[in-house]
């Protein structure tokens, strides 16, 4: 049971992860436009959300691993 | 007796890694990705901050009675890596872009009888102002302030999108 269980906290968090890192592909894409366009004000809150999502990455890593 | 698998006799060989990869792995190279994404993001925004932009100097490009009213002339500035093109859309009315699209940086071109600037890689057009009116390009082209002196015409300096 505990073994079932395990196996599914680990898919969740597989598939959360992959959710944020979608997430960050798709504001790595806005910060490039940004670089491209001069406007730095916009790469640095896309950088700054994407920071937000990657300690979410760690974050839901790190449950992983003690789960 | 173990029982080995035909296909392992036939295809005796091993490989580090070959047993696949765990979900643990697999979540630790996603974690990394997303580092790295976030890092990959953080550095452009610094470049952009830092980066200087040429605006450049002003310089003499064209003799004003060359040009023909309707017409254009094609010109580098700031730099003579830079394409960039001037329009006299009147007798004492000009513009000039740089040719770059802001797209993908293919070069634009007049087209008098639409009266637009149009890039033929992904058809894209801009307006006499140098904003995009159709096709991929969402940005506006650099522009470059002009000033006539002694039927010369000068470039003074680019702005708004010139990188």
């Amino acid at each position: 049971m505990r073994r079932v269980r395990r196996t599914q906290v680990a898919t969740a968090v597989m598939v959360y992860v992959i959710l944020l890192l979608g997430l960050q592909l798709f504001l790595l894409a806005v910060a490039a436009e940004a670089f491209l366009a001069s406007e730095p004000g916009l790469a640095w809150g896309a950088t700054a959300i994407s920071t937000v999502l990657a300690a979410g990455t760690v974050g839901f890593y790190l449950y992983f691993r003690r789960a | 007796m173990s029982e080995t698998p035909i296909w392992r006799r036939d295809f005796p060989y091993t490989s580090a890694g070959e047993e696949g990869v765990t979900r643990r792995e697999f979540t630790r190279f996603l974690m990394a990705a997303s580092v790295a994404a976030a890092g990959s993001g953080g550095l452009m925004a610094i470049w952009a901050q830092l980066r200087p932009i040429n605006t450049g100097e002003a310089r003499p490009v064209a003799e004003l009675a060359e040009i023909p009213i309707g017409g254009s002339h094609l010109f580098q500035y700031p730099t003579d890596r830079d394409p960039a093109i001037l329009l006299r859309l009147a007798e004492d009315e000009m513009v000039a872009f740089s040719q770059k699209c802001t797209h993908l940086g293919c070069v634009v071109f007049w087209n008098p009888e639409d009266t637009v600037l149009e890039c033929p890689c992904h058809e894209g057009f801009f307006n006499l102002e140098g904003r995009p009116i159709a096709g991929p390009p969402e940005r506006p082209l650099g522009r470059i302030e002009l000033e006539v002196r002694d039927g010369t015409v000068w470039a003074l300096g680019a702005r708004e999108g010139m990188t």
